[in-house]
């Protein structure tokens, strides 16, 4: 498998780790205890499209979101996650 | 209290052999050359701070500031895009050291100084690419590798900085590795292992190539 990092290119599966689902929101401050227990430890195993979190450690050390399909590997979007590039945007 | 001499070292200082190595019935087919007593500055914009910060490095070294996989040449600096928003800034002989850079970039970045902190390992030879293709998965073609192209990736496991330097007097490609200073040795066995079958030209170098 190869990750088209935004920033590098195209690179070896090698040069990155896996974080996990990029779905679930951190809940606001004073959230039900549910909430917070099902952001932190509950997790759907999808069949197909899913939205992650990869990490390219092994290159420019940019958090990415990547779309995923489960069941074929095949990679439809890669972008920066939240923050990265922040420097770009207007102060 | 006890007294200490601190004494800077190279990280490479009892690996690198200098001369001869491996295969010597051929004309060395791999030159390995570590350059020593580098300054190296970590600069890495605030956010939001892109605009100012290029423009502050306009200034200082009279190049634009990379923001692509590329290294910049100026006069006598090169600036090696290392992610983004930040890049490296490599020279020599005290002219770009950490404090008058952050005098330069206090309003745009922060930085981290890596002088002693990292190995630069020049790679060239008529074999240089067919060597690094055994270690490196970035295509190095001289058509999407040219002069001043760059990247941040892993070797061996081993996170480095590469960039194509411009070439040798004899027209020899020269590739750029800069490496953790303890990740050193690792690499630099790794590099000999695969560049042995080729015979090696080894030295080491006070001044950037
Ligand atoms: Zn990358």
């Amino acid at each position: 498998m190869r990750i088209v990092c935004p920033f590098c290119g195209e690179r070896e599966l090698g040069e990155f780790t896996y974080l996990g689902d990029a779905k679930p929101v951190r809940p606001a401050a004073g959230a039900s205890e549910d909430e917070v227990f099902d952001y932190v430890y509950l997790r759907d195993n999808v069949a197909g499209e899913t939205s992650e979190h990869w990490y390219h450690g092994g290159g420019c050390r940019a958090w990415l979101k990547i779309a995923r399909n489960t069941l074929t590997h095949e990679i439809s979007s890669v972008e920066p996650a939240a923050g990265v590039g922040a420097a770009k945007v207007g102060a | 209290m006890a007294e200490f001499s601190w004494v800077s070292r190279s990280p490479l200082q009892h690996a690198l052999v200098a001369g001869a190595y491996g295969a010597r019935d051929v004309e060395p087919g791999v030159s390995l050359t570590e350059v020593r007593n580098f300054e190296l500055i970590q600069i890495m914009a605030r956010r939001g701070r892109w605009a100012d910060l290029a423009s502050a490095a306009k200034t200082r070294f009279g190049v634009a500031a990379p923001d692509v996989p590329k290294a910049i040449q100026s006069p006598d600096a090169a600036l090696i895009w290392s992610g983004p928003d930040q890049f490296l800034v490599l020279s020599k002989g005290g002219k770009h050291t950490f404090a008058p850079l952050s005098q330069a970039f206090s309003q745009s970045a922060s930085l981290s100084d890596q002088s002693h902190a990292r190995a630069l390992i020049g790679v060239s030879g008529a074999k240089a690419r067919t060597m690094l293709a055994k270690l490196s998965s970035i295509d190095l073609h001289p058509t999407v590798f040219p002069i001043g192209a760059a990247a941040a990736t892993s070797i061996d496991h081993t996170s480095v900085n590469l960039w194509r330097g411009n070439d040798r007097p004899d027209g020899q490609a020269v590739f750029n590795l800069l490496v953790f200073a303890t990740f050193a040795e690792s690499l630099w066995h790794t590099i000999l292992d695969a560049a042995a079958e080729y015979g090696v030209s080894i030295a080491y170098a006070e001044e950037l190539a």
